[in-house]
């Protein structure tokens, strides 16, 4: 066996490669630079549905139509996306875990809200009032992770929100949940997504 | 100073950029060749060069496909790349601690 001495400088070039790699792999899985239009998409669509819902209540509009225009325009809405993801994703320079951990955790909220909005109240199984602060509810939970995923920690303090306007229409449940609920989607998902927009528009890195 | 075995140390992984090509590669699912090329600062031809010393040694696979009639060429570690990162790794580490 070739076996020769270890010097010093070799200690230290090992040393300095090793920090290197380190930050490299640092810089490279933390990619998952977001350019927030799905949270202004989504925003947009449930509060034009919320506000839709709430002229539909308060012209006494029969109930099963108010289901069917939510299932027309989450349906649609879940098309859009799907096109629009897909051509995306080609195009991306990287696809990091932590971006895949991203798409997972929307999707699976996104099904669970499709679970609580439809399911749940078509076997009566809660009155359909309910559905803003469970909805709420899930997506405080889902803003706590998907701003530790991203390191973003305003977004994680949006939980708060969330969890805060839940509560008040656990507490109050009235035909306003509905209007209430589109001031959240506004303040809570729609401007957030405009903000990282813009962040983005400034340092456009590779979307996951 | 104590004893080291230089052929212990896997001389495909063992340039500067091809160290860093893995570093790269490990940390995400896959990555295009632009991508690669940002991040460690290399030209073209010398990181295409060394992708193809990688890609002949089994340490990372390569998908071309035409996207809006653009070639693009995405690199991926494989299961042997990763081993042989890691084993790198830790010779790296063993280094250190003598």
């Amino acid at each position: 066996m070739d076996q020769t001495e270890i010097t010093h400088s070799e200690i230290t070039r090992a040393e300095t490669e090793l920090s290197v790699i380190k930050k490299i792999m640092e810089d490279s899985r933390n990619i998952v630079a977001d350019n927030g239009w799905h949270y202004i998409f989504w925003g947009v669509m449930v509060t034009c549905g919320l506000i839709a819902n709430y002229i539909m209540a308060l012209s006494k509009v029969n109930i099963n139509y108010q289901g069917m225009m939510w299932f027309i325009l989450m349906i649609s809405a879940w098309i859009v996306e799907g096109i629009i993801e897909r051509r995306k994703a080609k195009k991306r320079k990287v696809r990091t875990f932590a971006g895949k951990m991203l798409s997972s955790l929307w999707f699976a909220a996104g099904i669970s809200m499709f679970m609580f909005g439809f399911v749940g109240t078509i076997t009566h199984a809660y009155n359909a009032v309910y559905i803003c602060p469970i909805i709420s509810t899930l997506l405080g939970a889902t803003y706590i992770i998907s701003g530790a995923i991203q390191q973003v920690k305003w977004m994680q303090l949006l939980s708060i929100g969330w969890w805060s306007g839940a509560i008040y229409n656990f507490l109050f449940p009235s035909i306003h949940t509905l209007i209430i609920f589109a001031g959240m989607m506004i303040f809570l998902q729609t401007l957030p997504g405009i903000i990282l927009y813009m962040k983005w528009k400034k340092n456009p890195v590779s979307t996951y | 100073m104590t004893d080291f075995n230089y052929q212990e140390i896997d001389d495909v992984i063992h340039s500067r950029i091809r160290t860093a090509i893995m570093a790269v590669l490990i940390s995400v699912d896959e990555a295009e060749f632009t991508f690669i090329r940002e991040k460690i600062n290399a030209t073209d031809g010398n990181l295409s060069a060394h992708l193809k010393k990688l890609e002949d040694h089994n340490y990372i696979s390569v998908k071309k496909e035409f996207i809006e009639r653009k070639p693009v060429t995405r690199y991926k570690i494989t299961e042997t790349g990763i081993k042989a990162f890691e084993d790198y790794i830790k010779k790296l580490e063993s280094i250190i601690r003598k």
